[in-house]
């Protein structure tokens, strides 16, 4: 496995784990007005695939985030206690889509890493054929 | 008698073991090279046709197509030069 192809599969696997994370925020996004809904948050953890010794990303547990749900005042809610108010989700949209746009910067990088491997291998290749 | 015509049938056989491929070296090698070359392949077509019915993520599929095409552009650059040389040493004057 040449070095080329270590750097194409390492951005590959950063692809991935973007994606992934943008389907954890789509999910929190569609979910913002789910009553008792918590938002996920995603890690990234770096995996060794042991035979090349390349490091490859991968993403890690999937956390709930545990502050505090927001409570919406509706008595003529379903779920709504005493007092007139039940408990939405904590998704803050603000948040979501910064982080969604971080996620396709990411995104963006880790495709230019992988264009630019192709291009320096077959520039290399180039070489050769005069 | 003659010995000019014998002499060089001894030197032909003499030297005709020099030039014999052995089977140890260069060809055992490039046969390893072939057989990583035909399962980069194998493995695009398998991840094409995984992602055709759904099964394969398409970073895969990428990937695995990008492998395959680096592969096919090294070994036609490759077999382009040994042509190429092999062309030279035809062309030689004997």
């Amino acid at each position: 496995m040449s070095e080329f192809s270590k750097a194409l599969s390492v951005s590959a696997s950063g692809l991935q784990a973007q994606s992934t994370r943008l389907r954890h925020l789509s999910e929190n996004i569609s979910n913002a007005d789910t009553p008792g809904y918590r938002r996920k948050t995603v890690s990234f953890d770096a995996a060794m695939i042991g035979a090349h010794g390349v490091s490859e990303v991968k993403t890690g547990r999937v956390r709930l985030d545990r502050t505090e749900l927001e409570r919406i005042y509706d008595p003529s809610h379903p779920l709504s206690d005493q007092t007139g108010h039940y408990e939405g989700s904590n998704v803050n949209l603000l948040l979501e889509l910064a982080d969604a746009r971080e996620a396709q910067r990411s995104y963006d990088a880790n495709l230019k890493m992988f264009e630019q491997a192709r291009a320096m291998s077959s520039s290399l290749m180039q070489l050769l054929r005069r | 008698m003659d010995v000019t015509a014998l002499s060089a049938g001894q030197k032909y056989a003499a030297s005709r073991p020099a030039t014999e491929p052995t089977a140890a070296t260069g060809g055992s090698l490039f046969g390893h090279v072939m057989n990583d070359f035909a399962s980069t392949l194998a493995a695009g077509e398998t991840t094409a046709k995984a992602a055709m019915v759904g099964d394969a993520d398409p970073h895969a599929l990428v990937q695995a197509l990008a492998q395959t095409e680096l592969a096919v552009e090294t070994a036609v650059t490759v077999r382009n030069k040994v042509v190429e040389a092999y062309q030279e040493i035809l062309r030689m004057p004997v």
